[in-house]
């Protein structure tokens, strides 16, 4: 516990003898840290999105424009004995045109040009949770798509699949852009802490001389590079929660919609806290690697 | 144990010495022991060669001799800063050469050094620059204040001990780094050069203090080429020329 004192004490000295130093330290993490917190905020609401989307998954079944009441009764009746539905609405050609025009209302001068209605009734089928996950919806999906009446089924998972491979794809770009950004940061910190230790050669000679263990030589290095990577972290967040809210003021009401009406969510405690952790453990290896040749 | 010691302004004080190694791997009588002795450095240039020297507890030595003569070649080696080439150092029972990283720790902590340029941290108040001593072996804070008082006072600067280094004298300096030396109560005290700074009246007054320190039972090993000084406190000296002994008196 003495030494851990020590070190943070001397730590915290040393920043505030070198104060430009630490700044260019802590900026460099501070950039490392608001890139990964900015694509964590970014895959953390589109995650909230697709788990909403994929705990409300539901199947369109398209009935042909010649599709009689008989055979439209049949599929309804289908879809209730299969025990993995838990809403069925049925969308009439009238009500499909309607709702196109509305929601796109650019685009509603181009359904008035067609000859008729193009598009077909529909039913739309929420499946229970359950049926989602233990494939019984894809089996009853693959049933429906054969009775007669029915032109064509839509099934949003795989869809869905996409999305959230899209989402992984923009989470691993965001942490490898991190990832090299936070290798920087560390050479960054590790030069400023060789800057300081030359500022303090004749100190760690004399700590060494006397016999002091390497924790105490070199545990103010480490110190320093942790205390500079968690105010680098503090600063980072601070800009990803600006970001937040100058995104929720300036795109609130698009995003709302795009996000199925969720509001844009900041991240969790616990991802605060890993990306305050993350930024200590780059500066503290900055000042590991710094000091690996002492003592 | 205790020593009854003068301080140079001759006000009289007991300085308790705890000793805090055991004295199981000390050997009886001799503290340095040095056997062929040799340093090569790159392109074969020797700094000590076949040198063979003893120091018994409690002595006072000199080792002196012109520039390059391997004077400081040898105080390096008996830090632990340089390996010997050949031949093996024996200091307080610990063979030099064989030393690993957590040993050199152990060994240095018996060991009180003081040098030419004081070493002193510019940016720590006279007390700090003492008490750190104790501080990074993780000696707790209380004994940390009372040893580094003891010793401040033993060297007569007591009253200094808010002052930055910058803000005392050369000889002062010297006097607090040997302070600083004698935190641990080591019972080797090396000095390279300790006077090569001051006037000679002040140099005088550090090898008196020195003399004190060696009076309490301390093996004191300095390193001077001042030959007047070796004359006028009259101890043992070993006199090294290109790395050999030429001279012991």
């Amino acid at each position: 516990m003495r030494a851990l004192d020590y070190a943070l004490r001397h730590g915290w000295s040393a920043m505030r003898r070198s104060k430009v130093s630490t700044l260019c330290a802590v900026l460099a993490i501070a950039l490392a840290t608001s890139v990964l917190g900015l694509v964590l905020l970014v895959t953390f609401n589109a995650d909230q999105v697709l788990i909403r989307w994929r705990t409300s998954a539901e199947f369109s079944v398209y009935l042909r424009d010649d599709a009689t009441s008989e055979q439209r009764g049949v599929v309804e009746s289908v879809l209730d004995q299969s025990g993995a539905v838990g809403n069925v609405e049925f969308v009439s050609k009238d009500q499909a045109l309607v709702r196109f025009r509305r929601e796109f209302a650019d685009l509603a001068s181009l359904a008035s040009e067609l000859d008729g209605n193009p598009f077909p009734a529909s039913l739309e089928v929420r499946l229970l949770q359950v049926a989602d996950t233990d494939g019984s919806g894809e089996v009853l999906l693959r049933r429906i798509a054969t009775l007669p009446g029915v032109a064509d089924v839509r099934y949003d998972r795989a869809w869905l699949a996409r999305v959230g491979q899209a989402i992984e794809t923009v989470r691993r770009l965001g942490f490898g852009l991190a990832l090299l950004l936070a290798a920087a940061a560390a050479v960054t910190v590790a030069s400023v802490v060789r800057l300081g230790m030359h500022a303090r050669r004749e100190e760690i000679e004399i700590m060494e001389l006397v016999g002091a263990s390497a924790g105490y030589v070199r545990g103010p290095f480490v110190a320093e590079g942790l205390l500079q990577g968690g105010l680098g972290a503090l600063v980072a967040l601070g800009a990803v929660l600006l970001a937040h809210r100058i995104g929720a003021v300036i795109w609130g009401s698009e995003v709302s919609a795009l996000f199925d009406g969720l509001p844009l969510r900041f991240l969790p405690v616990s991802l605060c806290a890993a990306l305050v952790l993350g930024g200590m453990a780059v500066g503290g290896l900055g000042g590991f690697i710094a000091s690996r040749r002492i003592a | 144990m205790a020593y009854r010691l003068w301080t140079t302004d001759s006000s009289c004080v007991t300085l308790a010495l705890e000793r805090t190694r055991a004295p199981a791997r000390r050997s009886s009588f001799i503290v340095i022991e040095a056997k062929n002795l040799s340093k090569q450095y790159d392109r074969g240039v020797y700094a000590l060669r076949d040198l063979s020297l003893s120091v018994g507890k409690g002595e006072f030595v000199f080792l002196t001799g012109p520039s390059g003569a391997g004077k400081s070649t040898f105080l390096r080696l008996l830090l632990v800063k340089e390996r010997a080439s050949e031949g093996q150092v024996l200091v307080n029972g610990h063979n030099l050469s064989e030393l690993r990283r957590s040993e050199v720790q152990e060994y240095r902590r018996g060991v009180g050094f003081v040098f030419q340029d004081f070493k002193l941290i510019p940016t720590r108040t006279i007390f700090e620059n003492v008490a750190f001593v104790s501080e990074v072996l993780g000696v707790a804070p209380t004994q940390q204040r009372r040893r580094a008082a003891q010793v401040l006072k033993w060297v007569g600067l007591q009253h200094r001990m808010n002052a930055y280094p910058r803000e005392l004298s050369g000889g002062e300096q010297q006097r607090i780094a040997i302070a600083r030396a004698l935190m641990n109560d080591p019972p080797l005290v090396i000095a390279d050069e300790p006077t090569g700074n001051l006037d000679p009246d002040l140099s005088l007054e550090i090898m008196n203090l020195l003399r004190e320190v060696n009076a309490g039972g301390t093996t004191v090993l300095v390193a001077t080429h001042d030959r007047e000084l070796i004359r006028l406190v009259g101890r043992r000296s070993v006199t090294l020329d290109h790395g050999r002994i030429v001279e012991m008196s």
